[in-house]
This record gives C-alpha cells, structure tokens and sequence, in this order.
C-alpha cells in the first residue's frame, strides 16, 4: 500500500488488509496456523473438488479477542487508531499479534472451528467426496476488494487463481459466505479464464436433504439470522430455512420483518467492526435483540462474522440462556 | 485523517444519543408500514419503478440536451431558464435575480442545501424564510437537515415547543397540533409580504418543461404561488425525457416516500398569466408573473459518465433506503453530509468535492445492501460504494470542486 491509501483508509482496516497482503490471511498468522482443526480429519489434500474453509472459522477465535480488545479501547478516551498503531508497530517488530492473543485470550479455541469440524462430517455424511487444501488454501483476498485495494485485491486473485490450476482443483465447496461470494462472482470479473466452479456448502447440503433422515437431539424453537452476504449477495434465502425444516425436533420462529433479504446486518461487514467497533457492537446488540423477540432459545446463522456479533450482543444483553449456533454443526448434530 | 476523527466523534455522539435511536425506531416502523400499505393498494407501482428506472438510465446519459431542451419550452412559456455549469454558477444567477434586502419563501430543496443557497443569500442580506415545518425548525435551531424528506426526524416534539417558545415569547405547549399551528401562524403573512419563492422541483418533464412539486404540508404551493417572482433550482439529473415520463418518476417517487398518495403535487411550466380581457395575454394573474428555473449540473455530467457511481444519479430522494440502514438507525444524518448514507458518500466524494469526507463516509457503510432490497431504482449502494473507495485510494479522475 502507498502512503496516500494508508492516510485514507481508516487505520484498523489498512492493517487486516497489510496482514492478507504480505502473511496472506487477515490475522497475520504464520503460514498454515489456520489449518490446525482438520489435523485429525485424515482429508486428501488432493482432489477435483475441495472444501474452501476460509479464514473466518479458522480464525474466529483470535478475531473475537482482537475485536473485544479494539472495542474496549476504542470506549476509551485514545480510540481505535492507537491499539491499531500499537498492531502495526509491534508487526514491524516481528511480533506475531494473531499468534500472541491466540495463546493469551482465546480458551478453547478448537471450538471454534467446530463448524467446519461439522461441514466435513456433514458432506461425508452425504458420500461426497472433496479434498482439503490445508496449508495451502490461498485466502480469497475479499477484505482488499471491500477496502478499495483494487490492484491489490486482482493481483491476490490472479495468484489465488493459478494456485488452484496448479493444484489441479475444478470445483469448489466454500462454506464462509464472503469467501464464496468472492470465488463466485469477484474473482471471475478480475481474472480471465476462470472456469472453477464454486457452490456453497448449504446448495450441496439441500441437493442431499433427502438422502437421510435428519433429527436434532432435542426439541428447540430456533431463529434463523440471514447473514448479509449469504441472503443478499448469493440469494440463498430459501435453502437455510429448507433445510431447517427438513430436522425433526426443529421448530422455526423468525422475526416478522427483519428476515431473509430483509434481514438486518450484524454490524460485522467489510472490516466495519475495526474502523467502528463500538458502533459495529451497537448494531450487533440491536439485531441480537430483534431475534430475541421471537423467544427463540437458540440462534442459528451461518457466518463466522455473524457468529461473534450475535455472541457479543447477547452477552451485552446479560441473555445466558439462549446461544447462538452454526447452522452446520446444527446439521451435524442431526446427522 | 483529522476529518476521519472529528467525523468518528460526532458519529459516535450520535450513536450513544437514546433520542435518536428512538425517534428512528418510531420513524422505521410507521414507514415500512405505511409503505407496505401503500404498495399493497396500489401493486402497479412495483412495474412501473422499473419502468422508471428504465427513463433514469436513459435520461441521465443526455442531460444537457434534456435542460437544454427544457429551457426552450420554458421560455416559449414565457418563463426564464438558465443553465448553470458550476455550484458558483447557479449561485451567481441567484444573486442576479435575488438582489439584496428581499424578504424570501423557500421550500424544502436538497439541491439547494447541497450548494448552501439559504446561508448564501442571507449572507448577501436577504431574509430568508424556511416554510417547510421540518426546515423551519432547523433553521430555527441553526442545526442541519437529518434526513432529505423528514430533516426535523430527530427533533422531539418537546425540544420543537422550548424552540416555539423562545420565538413568540409565550409558553408554547409540547402538543403537536398546536406546534403546526404555530408555524402555520408564524409563516402566514410571510408567503404574501415575501418578495421572491424558492422552490426545488422532484422531477422536471423536458418537452413541455413542467416542474412537478411534491407535497404534503401546503407550503410550497404558497411559496411558489403567492410571490410575485417564483426560482426554482433544479439538479439535471431531475429532467426526464416527456411529460407522461415525469408524472411515472412522481408516482413511484411519492409511493416509495410512503404515501399512498400525497396532499398536493404542483406541477409549473411558466409564469401565471390571464387572458380574461379583450384576450390579451397578461402576465402575473393571481400567481408569479416571473418564472425563472435553474438547472444544474455541478459535477453531475462528471458523475454520468462513470459507469457504476452514475446510478447516484438514478435517486429519486424518496428516502427509503435511509430507513433500511442499520448504521442510520442509531446515527441519523451524522452519517451524511448533504446527502444521507452510502449515497451520501458518492455526493461527497464526487459532487460537492469533499475527499476526506466522502472517504469518511465511504467506511461507515456496511455494505450490507438492505438499502438495494428497498430501493425502487434498485440502486446497488454497496457496489457504488465499494467503487468510490477504489476511486478515492487511486486517485484517477478530477475532482470536482465545489467553488
């Protein structure tokens, strides 16, 4: 990035977008630090189709801790530049941030990557057959599109392109609705000769419904939050709700308004929470309290971005009894 | 980036203020009802946007020749039209025709916001006179609009009646008829001493060069009607090609404002005129024996030529993508400058000349897209705004000044 885009992009987006450019993944994590959680799935690496997982699981946790951590330093009187200061400061330094609150504040953080632990089951579960590339997943470069990073965010694309030629990948099965937005419709109008098919986890999850009886472990009234990029830029608004209809046990209650392509934004989108994290947690609490009205018990949605707003508000809230769940591992607890 | 944190503070004053989120949440409800109903009487609408949009597209890619063809049909009414090419321009020809020492009735305009004309021509020594209840009371309060067709939409009625109260110099109860009553009272002579009105115009029909005024309130029918000279400033992306062109962007524009159908809608092609004795053409009956319209461009042909941020120019002003904005709910027009919301960003940026502020307002969209599902234009918000940032980072293209 030149000195003019540093000075007009706000300072907590030019840093996530530095870490996708030059460690290639939006914590700045060392390379494969992602890629722990399938570690035990004995996944091929390759294969003609391969499930993308995407930075935004994988990574859930520390992105959680360094949200919490800008948020309550942008309530202070210093605001969010000065921890974003301190961020690219202490990277010149060589210290790996990702990695530092990942062993300081994130507990459990296996947890958090329990969706995609789910996903695979659930594809398997289905006798489909996909790869993983582990390691070396490229990260789909869409936080540099949505900053405005446009030679960046194309010459991410290019790469990201031939890696997977390379690879010798022609389907994709992308599960983080901002990753497949980005392989689907971004990529292809930057980069000539893409011909990777790329469909979303929950198409592939309603094609198979069928196949098998699905009954979650215990009667609940679930809500369903429609993340904005799932309902409003892919247009999957139907396949969430058939597919929660389709588990026994499941009763679906959903806000009378805000719902399916009028559903209401998490306040989490295109790197809003680290330019206005006290207002991206306002939001959050006001679309956490419009799903609370419908007396739901768990929230379902089907975002890594959505997950930690919903989480954050109803903590705001002080509600502990209602949780907020991937739709994924909802299916997989089905299975 | 000092404008990025006086903007952040203001925002986030704005944010943590209980007022505002819960005059919006009032205001975000009755609107979605109230236009649901509207398009549930009347389900022709939903077409007929399309159609409209269709007129948009078209109609912005000649703008000129459309105010150029315009400005003919005027004057063959017998009204004058001028074509200004900068804001300065159309300011200028306002102090023309303005002069000093008038006593002014204005409507409600956001053109006439985007360019300061009210500021301006009080500064020359003119009293100008808000008629619109919403403007009045924030021209009363020295605050800005908060939203293009409701400014006053974070103004409590309680706030209105200690503001009514300082102006007559009696106690003015918080109860809302009697605040309407009292702005009625303190208008009323003004529209027939006033010297001049000032108008905007929603839409503007090139053939037969007819301006259409939306309304509910009644003002700006006095405004325009009771002067004996009548300006009307017009954005150029306002002209449509025909007379039957203008009356669609009208209906669509006022159903998605959430009226089934408005109180008024003035539609002026010239000046008033008689020709009840001996018919001899007389000019200045009952109404404004001048009629003189201001078209402007002032960056907007600049705008018509990008093939994405062009679709700013689409707006009708209806204001419902405003009530679908999460960030809106909680800030109001604090996420705005002339304009409100990721539109707002486009105006700033491209139209009014304002980088830092444009690229301030460019990182507060989410970029959700609510907006896009509501809009009758179908304008992609999210997309525009995304383009604006590239454009702001690379630096390609001039930026229009504003003076």
């Amino acid at each position: 990035m030149d000195k003019k885009s540093k000075e007009l992009i706000p300072p907590g987006l030019a840093y996530l977008a530095d870490n996708i450019i030059s460690k290639h993944n939006i914590l700045g994590d060392s390379k494969g630090g992602g890629a722990k959680w399938a570690k035990d799935l004995k996944l091929f690496k390759k294969s003609e189709t391969i499930f993308f997982a995407g930075c935004g699981y994988q990574y859930a946790s520390d992105l959680e801790s360094l949200s919490s951590l800008i948020r309550r330093m942008d309530k202070s009187v210093v605001g969010a530049e000065l921890p974003m200061g301190i961020a690219s400061f202490q990277k010149k330094l060589g210290v790996d941030l990702g990695g530092m609150y990942r062993k300081v504040m994130a507990r459990g953080s296996d947890s958090d990557a329990q969706p995609l632990r789910d996903a695979v089951k659930v594809l398997s579960g289905f006798g489909i057959e996909f790869g993983y590339l582990a390691e070396d997943e490229p990260c789909c470069g869409a936080l540099l599109h949505y900053v405005g990073l446009r030679k960046e965010f194309t010459s991410k694309a290019r790469e990201l392109h031939k890696k997977l030629k390379s690879l010798g990948v022609k389907r994709v099965i992308s599960i983080v609705p901002s990753c497949t937005y980005t392989l689907r419709t971004l990529i292809p109008s930057c980069v000539e000769g893409y011909d990777i098919e790329v469909r979303h986890f929950l198409e592939v999850v309603v094609e198979n419904i069928k196949s098998r009886e699905l009954r979650f472990p215990r009667e609940v009234k679930v809500t369903y939050h429609d993340p904005c990029q799932l309902a409003r830029y892919l247009g999957l608004v139907e396949e969430p709700r058939q597919i929660l209809k389709a588990i026994k046990g499941i009763e679906l209650v959903e806000p009378e308004w805000t719902k399916g392509e009028w559903a209401t934004c998490c306040g989490g989108g295109a790197g809003f929470e680290a330019v206005f994290p006290e207002l991206s947690h306002i939001v959050a609490v006001n679309r956490t309290r419009e799903l609370l009205e419908t007396g739901a018990k768990v929230i379902v949605t089907h975002c890594p971005g959505c997950i930690m707003q919903l989480k954050s508000g109803l903590k705001e809230l002080k509600v502990d009894d209602v949780e907020v769940v991937d739709l994924a591992q909802i299916v997989g607890m089905a299975m | 980036m000092s404008v990025f944190k006086d903007y952040k503070k203001e925002l986030m004053e704005a944010a943590h203020s209980e007022r505002i989120s819960l005059a919006l949440s009032r205001a975000i409800k009755s609107y979605r009802s109230n236009t649901n109903a509207a398009l549930k009487k009347f389900p022709h609408t939903i077409k007929m946007a399309e159609e409209v949009r269709e007129i948009k597209e078209r109609a912005i890619g000649h703008m000129l020749e459309l105010a150029e063809q315009a400005s003919k049909a005027i004057e063959e009414n017998k009204g004058k039209a001028y074509i200004a090419k900068t804001a300065d321009d159309a300011l200028n020809i306002f102090d023309r025709l303005v002069g000093k020492g008038k006593l002014i009735v204005k409507g409600k305009s956001m053109t006439a916001e985007e360019i300061g004309l009210r500021e301006h021509l009080e500064e020359r020594g003119n009293e100008v006179y808000e008629t619109d209840l919403g403007e009045f009371i924030i021209q009363k309060l020295g605050s800005r609009p908060m939203h293009i067709l409701s400014p006053a939409i974070h103004v409590p009625k309680e706030d209105v009646a200690s503001l009514f109260s300082k102006i007559t110099g009696q106690d003015v109860p918080a109860d809302i008829s009697i605040l309407v009553a009292t702005a009625k009272k303190l208008l009323r002579e003004k529209y027939f001493k006033a010297d001049i009105g000032i108008s905007g115009a929603n839409v503007v029909a090139a053939d037969t060069g007819t301006l259409f005024l939306i309304e509910n309130e009644g003002n700006i029918r006095l405004a325009t009607g009771a002067p004996p000279v009548h300006i009307a400033l017009v954005g150029m992306e306002k002209l449509v090609p025909t007379l039957g062109d203008a009356f669609k962007v009208a209906e669509v524009t006022w159903r998605y404002a959430n009226y089934t159908v408005p109180s008024y809608v003035s539609l002026v092609s010239g000046p008033s005129k008689t020709g009840d004795i001996e018919k001899v053409t007389t000019y200045g009956a009952h109404g404004p024996g001048e009629l003189h319209v201001v078209f402007m461009d002032a960056g907007r042909s600049d705008l018509a030529r990008d093939p994405i941020l062009r679709q700013a120019l689409y707006c009708l002003r209806c204001g419902g993508c405003l009530y679908e904005c999460p960030v809106f709910a909680v800030t109001a027009g604090h996420f705005g400058d002339k304009y409100f919301a990721g539109l707002g960003a486009v105006w700033a940026a491209r139209l009014t000349g304002d980088l830092e502020k444009g690229a301030s307002l460019a990182y507060t969209c989410l970029t959700c897209g609510r907006c896009k599902i509501r809009c009758p234009m179908k304008i992609d918000t999210p997309q525009m705004v995304i383009e604006l940032r590239k454009w702001i980072l690379e630096g390609d293209g001039e930026i229009t000044p504003h003076s």
